[in-house]
């Protein structure tokens, strides 16, 4: 067990693979390059031949893809908000193949509390200038003390406790089931990961970018109300 | 010392029961709710889902402060 435990620590620490001019690169950054030239170049070739008219099968299926993609950031966040729709699929693709990497033999990125505190922070910076853009600097501070007066702490708390938890909510699923996945690896390395994987890794890593995506987009939805 | 960090973990991990509860509520809610209701089992899985994923977050909070227990104390 002993031998586990140090093998389990090893693996849970991010080591820095290279350093530039004294500034570390970290493994999750590597593979968010990774998962960004992938993105880039499936953007770049599904979409050099699109046509107007007479679209074949492989753009009917992109376009499809796109409009649900689309309708995921703009249902959760009604027409009010449909600018911040684009964000929303943005985070719900990189997170979704983020999560789901580890399939490939890649350490998920996500499992990396650095990663998932600066996409916290991203939602939570966009959370509060909606507030902002909607309602004006001084109706954003009026909102502090709404429904009433009292409640103005817990909704100064609030601003805080959003993204701590965004964060804390990714970063705790994912770790979690990647120990699950090496504890399950551990006992057995051979059959027995497999449909363990397909929930740990797919399923669990999808509901989990979905469930980011959904509450940005319910904290968007109230900020503008 | 090992031994109070694993009992202090322990501790930690227990917030997993109200999470159990909570997500047993819901699954049999849902389950009544697509017997009444069939046509409407997309939309009520949908919603299952989020409410799990939701109540599954005290559970996901008591392992990662018993994993920075071991981690951090070790």
């Amino acid at each position: 067990m002993g031998n586990l435990g140090e093998s389990l620590i090893e693996e849970l620490t991010c080591e820095t693979v290279f350093t530039v001019h004294g500034i570390g690169i970290s493994e999750s950054v590597v593979v968010t390059w990774v998962i960004m030239a992938a993105v880039l170049l499936a953007s770049i070739l599904l979409t050099s031949r699109l046509k107007v008219e007479n679209p074949g099968r492989g753009q009917l299926l992109l376009e499809h893809a796109v409009v649900s993609i689309q309708n995921i950031g703009t249902g959760i966040i009604g027409e009010e908000g449909r600018q911040y729709g684009a964000y929303l699929s943005a985070i719900l693709i990189y997170i979704g193949i983020a999560n789901t990497i580890g399939i490939l033999g890649f350490k998920p990125p996500t499992k990396d509390m650095n990663v998932t505190a600066a996409l916290a922070l991203m939602s939570i910076i966009l959370i509060e200038f909606a507030g902002i853009h909607k309602k004006g600097v001084r109706g954003w501070l009026k909102s502090f003390a709404e429904p009433i007066a009292i409640v103005t702490p817990i909704n100064i708390l609030e601003v805080f406790i959003k993204p701590l938890s965004l964060c804390m909510r990714l970063f705790g699923n994912v770790i979690g089931a990647f120990v699950i996945m090496k504890l399950i690896e551990h006992i057995l390395p051979w059959v027995l990961p497999v449909p363990f994987s397909m929930y740990f890794d797919i399923f669990d890593g999808l509901i989990q970018a979905y469930v980011f995506v959904f509450l940005t987009g319910l904290f968007i939805k109230e900020a503008i109300e | 010392m090992s031994t109070l960090i694993a009992i202090g973990a322990g501790i930690a991990v227990l917030a997993g029961i109200g999470a159990g509860i909570g997500i047993g509520i819901a699954t049999s809610k849902a389950t009544e709710a697509v017997a009444r209701q069939p046509e409407a089992e997309g939309k009520i899985m949908k919603i299952l889902l989020l409410g799990s994923a939701l109540a599954e977050a005290t559970a996901i909070y008591g392992f990662v402060i018993a994993l920075f227990i071991i981690i951090l104390l070790a």
